[in-house]
């Protein structure tokens, strides 16, 4: 049972990774526009920072590393939060879903297949981002503790699955928008630790920062690929993301099966 | 008796009304008020194809979605090789095979070869099993040239003998058509038709039941058709027996007949 089902999952990754290999030139562009986006963030941090701002950060070091870590990290979020629910949209406006729902692979097989390209892809991108701004523009690395920042990237992976299968129910259910995306994603920008430590900010946006598992999954983040911070020292906001997902992933799968007999029941699967 | 290859009885399907502006937000959780079945019964003997005749809204389309465990039904129940559709829907899926003529629901991206490897392997054929019954099946329906290119490259009439070489991949005991020639012109229609009696009815090891509102189409596949009009079965038979039965010389006289209207229906000498 369990090899069937890697076995599927192998195969939703094959077909997505075969759909992107025709699009070859999609690779090159956007390495391209990796590299815009690294020099982008290393000119307005040569702008900006100062012994004082390098004090204030939480790992210290340059503003430029801070800032791409938030950038691309909340790039990964917003990959979590919409590939559930694009490639639901993709499936229906091609009318693949129908022919994917008659077939003998079950419904959470299905959505966890559907996303592991994209996330992939997206691990692929994170990389090529740092990896210009290794050679070009010397974000440390040298500290970098592999391992943490794996783990990292799996639990922030997991934390936000839950979400970005409950906006594809929303998706399922109401056919356009995703608003839990662009909630989470605006409160995020401002009070998630992404261009500047919550530290700044008033106390109520603290407290909401807090509550937020962005800011947890980026201090860990950077406290990994900075700081060069191993498992133990990371523990605190690796259980905070795991809790997330332990409690948003069964719920959004139970959402997302309600979800799909609802439009069952009304005759809207296919409907745009 | 051997069992039913297809059991319906007393099937009902209601809908919630259709609605726009800002009640569509709420018609996921209206009532169904719009009787699309209205308790419908019939069997589909082992080996029969059965033809589903009836004008535009009459219940057709409806009544296969649920046996392809598209749609939920209202009350009653459906079953394949005597799964119910709603409590054993996978086991009902390891039976059937679904081909809906109004739409490819391919990757247009992968060719003919890689389509059907996907959909062999998500109804559970090992990788061997899935090459071997592609061979196969391309040699029956002559899709061999079509499996090595784009599906976007292909013409209508192959990609819909493709749909229906992919509702076969698994050998199912059950196939369901709905309108498989819809989106075909005159010839391709025609070549479809003839492809399917004797490639698929001849050997008599698949049940057929098909959806239609082209009398050719009716006359050349079906055993027996079942007259359908607003969500009810009007009768059941051959259609000898049915023109028999209502006095008339043509099967498109039968159904005026049973329906007591004019049907939205394609003459025999009408092009399609």
């Amino acid at each position: 049972m369990m090899m069937r089902s890697l076995s599927e999952l192998w195969i939703f990754f094959w077909r997505d990774l075969s759909i992107a290999r025709t699009y070859r030139t999609v690779f090159v562009l956007e390495a391209v526009e990796a590299l815009f986006g690294v020099a982008m963030f290393f000119y307005v941090a040569r702008f900006v920072d100062s012994p004082q701002l390098q004090h204030a950060l939480p790992q210290g070091g340059s503003y430029f590393a801070f800032s791409l870590i938030g950038f691309v990290f909340l790039d990964y979020l917003n990959a979590a939060m919409d590939t559930f629910d694009r490639s639901l949209e993709e499936a229906r406006d091609s009318g693949t879903l129908e022919h994917l729902l008659v077939t003998q692979t079950s419904l959470p097989v299905t959505l966890a297949g559907s996303a592991i390209y994209p996330f992939v892809a997206m691990t692929f991108r994170i990389a090529v981002y740092v990896a210009w701004g290794a050679i070009l523009f010397h974000f440390p690395l040298r500290d970098a503790n592999w391992l943490a920042v794996a783990a990292v990237l799996i639990a922030t992976l997991l934390a936000f699955s839950g979400l970005g299968i409950l906006s594809a129910s929303y998706l399922l259910l109401f056919k356009r928008g995703n608003p839990a995306k662009w909630f989470l994603l605006g409160v995020s920008s401002v009070a998630g630790g992404m261009l500047f430590p919550i530290s700044v900010l008033p106390d109520w946006l603290q407290f909401v920062a807090h509550l937020n598992p962005v800011t947890y999954a980026l201090d860990a983040m950077r406290a990994a690929l900075l700081g060069g911070a191993g498992l133990r020292a990371i523990l605190q906001p690796l259980l905070v993301l795991l809790l997330f997902a332990a409690v948003l992933l069964p719920v959004s799968m139970a959402v997302f099966a309600w979800a799909l007999r609802r439009t069952k029941t009304t005759g809207t699967l296919m409907h745009r | 008796m051997s069992e039913a290859a297809i059991s319906v009885a007393n099937l009902e399907k209601s809908f919630p009304p259709a609605r726009s502006g800002w009640r569509a937000l709420l018609q996921p959780f209206e009532k169904p008020s719009v009787v699309a079945l209205a308790g419908i019964s019939f069997e589909v003997r082992p080996g029969e194809a059965l033809a589903l005749l009836g004008a535009n809204g009459a219940g057709k389309s409806t009544l296969i979605r649920i046996l392809a465990t598209l749609l939920l039904p209202t009350q009653g129940h459906a079953r394949i090789a005597g799964h119910d559709a709603v409590l054993d829907p996978r086991a009902v899926r390891r039976q059937l095979g679904y081909h809906a003529g109004s739409d490819s629901g391919f990757y247009s991206r992968l060719t003919g070869r890689e389509n059907l490897r996907l959909f062999g392997r998500l109804n559970h054929l090992s990788n061997a099993a899935a090459k071997k019954r592609i061979a196969s099946l391309a040699t029956q329906f002559h899709l061999e040239e079509a499996l090595d290119r784009q599906l976007r490259t292909l013409s209508s009439g192959t990609v819909q003998r493709l749909s229906l070489a992919r509702a076969l991949l698994h050998q199912p005991r059950v196939l369901l058509l709905d309108e498989p020639t819809r989106s075909l012109d005159a010839i391709a229609a025609s070549e479809f038709r003839r492809f399917l009696k004797s490639e698929i009815l001849r050997s008599g090891d698949t049940s057929l039941l098909f959806a239609s509102h082209t009398l050719p189409e009716v006359e050349l596949l079906a055993d027996r058709v079942a007259v359908i009009d607003a969500g009810r079965v009007l009768a059941c038979d051959t259609p000898p027996a049915l023109k028999h039965a209502t006095g008339a010389p043509t099967l498109e006289g039968a159904f005026m007949h049973l329906t007591g209207r004019a049907p939205h229906l394609v003459p025999e000498d009408a092009p399609e």
